[in-house]
């Protein structure tokens, strides 16, 4: 093959997917279905995209790459970790350096030791960037300029106003038709607070918008009422040497009574930002330069700021697509100039959207709240016909001489409710507070766990660590207890029922050899929990929590969820060259791909190649 | 606390303190004081013996029991610090009566961005040039702008290193009756970041 292209669908459900095409929907994947074939693909454990990409890129199951999930824990503190990537500095009198945690050799250091070219846009896990022949646009995992998954900022007159999640409220007046506030930037490690940008809002009432002025690029930026803004470029000075420049958008939620306006975390800019984004460093810019400024956050979707109701559905929805159209610049661009070699391109929206709209789709769905769920029952459907024009579009590049891929690294499903791991362990002797502390008087973070009497304890989407002594800071379990504490664990939690439902909530319990093998398999959790459809890890357990009761109602617009048993949330994959392999998974591409393109499969890949 | 000092002989402040492309000693003025120092160059410098004072930080140090190894190179200096096994190191440079080029400057300041690659957090480290100084240590309160006198660099450095002051030392320290920084545990502040960086994931 002269030709490879992977066209990503980050989230696309293959039920979803399967009932369309039963109706004669998606025309291009059924095209697609045709010409090669079409399967679910497996996904890894646990069902996360950073977890499932980055067995994609290097064709290694978790322990051969390092990441398990989003976070992880320090194992000094308890403290929850940005599991993607880390900032190393050696010491405080040094400028700290991004390490990608993703480890093992993704196949395009392959594809570049043989001279074959890569264009790969938006993959997770490679922040920084991979060094590829060819180029490379980093996706998530890329913060935003205060170092998150992504901090919004919501302006109000109101006194009471407070920031959700991760959220920063600023309470504003309003003057003479004109309120003077500032864009929140990167927080000073230093002095502790945080840089500003002045901005000076003027209220047009008459015509429901407002101005921003700015020292910023453009200086006058307009706002309407209930839309989205376009990108303002805002710089922090962040030290007498160094300026920081940003981009952000607005979204104005209303005049009056109160003035309330949203704007979107700080995204990096391509000429400047902090870090590198892209291999090579200037090609995000010379990117932006043809197709105009373009999130750069990893998560570039505002779901908080749906989540927190500063905007609305429809507002969300605008903005998704705004993402799908901008990637799609980028992906007809691109393909416009790909030769030969292999092309890549991330469309993450499906997986986006579904979370926000999936409780459309379920009446029943606690999150509604006894809402009309009619007007956006069919956003996800939409959403896939948008997708699937996209791929009609790319196939267009592919001629005889080209193995054409579409697939998704997990599906979606429903998430009603959510189980509190830590109060499970805590009510099972497995998790201790300190004397006189009850489940629900424990904050995020393990406040007041008693270490010293801990057994095992729960963070990030469903793992279990064991208080393993010499591993963490106060570990009480030898290595002689350690089998009989996850025994217990296991026999205990295996079949967990849902006793306000009748259901069963935890389909099985993996323990970490039996999922992971490889160099990284010692940092994975030890034990991950399988839940069933309609199930998760509950909002407060994540981080930390303990809170009252084992079950709780899932209320948030966040309604759909993939972080399931893997079994139950396979991708899909679609190819234009017939494949046989019985169940193929995600660790089968990276063969495939390399074999396709003539180049032998690196030692460490675990999968096959599924055409020959 | 160990101390590494730079003792630039002759190192005028306007280039010293005013060349942007100096990154590395840039970095330090952004994160501990820096500013102008008043006396007579020719009689006080806190780093090198004269006539007109009682004794050199480093003879201070010696008195407390500890060892500042003198350097002329900036390599012999970095072979020292990657070592580790120090509890005083100070390099000594000379400058041109005018000044000098903007280049030895540089290359100061390349010299001192290697030096800082083998430090701990837990140094102190301090430059001084012609009447001007940087100053930085973890438990400076003090940032910014400062200015004072040339006798008072030492107290300071001795208190800020957690030395106690000796009976016979001139000046006085600028931070004496301040509350030194010491690092603790996870503040809220730093609580509250972590869960701020951490939730925009929208999974927790």
């Amino acid at each position: 093959m002269k030709k490879v292209i992977v066209i990503g669908l980050d989230g696309f459900e293959p039920k979803i997917a399967e009932s369309m095409m039963a109706r004669g929907e998606l025309p291009n994947l059924m095209r697609l279905r045709e010409q090669g074939g079409y399967s679910r693909l497996k996904t890894t454990a646990s069902a996360q995209t950073p977890v499932a990409w980055s067995t994609f890129s290097t064709g290694a199951n978790p322990g051969g790459h390092g990441i398990f999930d989003f976070l992880t824990r320090d194992a000094k503190t308890y403290l929850p970790l940005m599991a993607l990537s880390r900032y190393e500095q050696k010491n405080a009198f040094v400028l700290p350096k991004v390490v990608n945690m993703r480890r093992g050799t993704p196949f395009w250091d392959l594809l570049s030791a043989k001279d074959v070219e890569s264009t790969i846009l938006r993959i997770p896990c490679a922040y920084p960037p991979d060094k590829v022949k060819g180029r490379m646009l980093s996706g998530v995992g890329v913060p935003d300029l205060r170092g998150g998954f992504g901090t919004p900022t919501f302006y109000s007159t109101r006194k009471d106003i407070h920031g959700e999640s991760s959220e920063k409220a600023v309470n504003v007046s309003v003057a003479d038709g004109r309120v003077a506030t500032h864009v929140i930037g990167p927080r000073d490690p230093k002095t502790k607070s945080d840089h500003k940008f002045d901005i000076t809002v003027e209220i047009q009432q008459s015509e429901d918008k407002i101005i921003i002025t700015s020292q910023g690029q453009p200086d006058k930026l307009e706002v309407s009422l209930g839309k989205w803004s376009k990108w303002l470029k805002v710089k922090f000075k962040v030290g007498m040497m160094q300026t920081v420049s940003g981009i952000v958008r607005f979204n104005l939620r209303q005049l009056e009574p109160e003035f309330e306006l949203y704007a979107s975390p700080v995204n990096f800019e391509t000429e400047e930002p902090l870090f590198p984004i892209s291999s090579p460093q200037e090609y995000a810019h010379d990117l932006a330069m043809k197709i105009g400024r373009y999130y750069t956050a990893g998560m570039a979707e505002d779901h908080d700021g749906l989540n927190n109701e500063r905007f609305d559905e429809a507002s969300y929805l605008d903005q998704c697509r705004t993402v799908l159209r901008e990637r799609r610049k980028m992906m007809e661009f691109e393909l416009g100039r790909f030769q030969k070699g292999f092309f890549f391109c991330l469309f993450d929206t499906p997986d986006r959207l579904a979370h926000m709209f999936w409780r459309f789709t379920e009446p029943n769905h606690p999150a509604n709240k006894g809402e009309d769920v009619s007007r956006y029952a069919k956003v996800i459907e939409e959403h896939y016909r948008e997708c699937d024009e996209i791929v009609g579009e790319a196939m267009k590049r592919a001629d005889p001489e080209t193995l054409f891929i579409v697939l998704s690294d997990h599906g979606m499903n429903s998430f009603q409710r959510g189980l509190n791991l830590n109060t499970w362990l805590h009510d099972n002797d497995f998790l201790a507070l300190k004397s006189g502390f009850k489940p629900g008087e424990s904050g995020d973070f393990f406040q007041n766990v008693d270490w010293d009497k801990t057994k095992a304890f729960s963070l990030g989407l469903g793992c279990i660590f064991l208080n393993r002594k010499g591993r963490e800071a106060n570990g009480i379990v030898t290595d002689g207890e350690m089998e009989s504490v996850r025994e217990g664990i296991v026999k205990g939690l295996t079949g967990l029922v849902d006793s306000d439902r009748g259901a069963v909530a935890v389909r099985t319990v993996a323990r970490s050899e039996e999922v992971y093998r490889g160099p990284y398999a010692s940092e994975a959790p030890d034990l991950i929990v399988n839940f069933s459809e309609g199930y998760r890890v509950s909002w407060d357990t994540p981080l930390g929590g303990v809170p009252r009761g084992l079950f709780a109602d899932n209320t948030k617009k966040w309604g759909g969820d993939h972080v399931i048993d893997p079994a139950l949330a396979s991708g899909i994959l679609f190819m234009n060259k017939k494949f046989s392999a019985e169940s193929p998974g995600l660790m089968d591409l990276a063969p495939t791909i390399l074999n396709a393109l003539g180049v032998a499969k690196g030692d460490a890949m675990e999968g096959s190649d599924l055409i020959s | 606390m160990k101390i590494l000092a730079f003792n630039l002989q002759g190192a005028k402040r306007a280039m010293l303190l005013a060349d942007e492309r100096l990154e590395n000693l840039r970095r330090l003025m952004d994160m501990g004081c820096f500013g102008e120092l008043e006396g007579d160059p020719r009689e006080w410098n806190v780093l090198a013996r004269h006539e007109a004072h009682t004794l050199t930080l480093a003879e201070f140090l010696a008195q407390a029991g500890k060892d500042v190894a003198m350097f002329d190179d900036v390599a012999a200096l970095n072979s020292k610090l990657a070592f580790g096994d120090w509890d005083g190191c100070q390099l000594n440079a000379s400058f041109p009566i005018d000044g000098g080029s903007a280049d030895q400057y540089l290359d100061f300041d390349r010299g001192l961005g290697d030096a800082l690659q083998h430090l701990s957090d837990d140094t102190l480290i301090l430059v001084v040039g012609e009447l001007c100084f940087v100053l930085v240590a973890s438990s400076n309160p003090i940032t910014g702008y400062q200015d004072g006198s040339s006798l008072d660099l030492t107290p300071t450095v001795l208190e800020l290193a957690g030395y106690p002051l000796p009976a016979n030392i001139e000046g006085k320290s600028w931070v004496a009756g301040m509350e030194l920084n010491r690092s603790s545990g996870l503040s809220d502040d730093e609580q509250a970041m972590l869960r701020e960086r951490l939730s925009g994931l929208g999974y927790i």
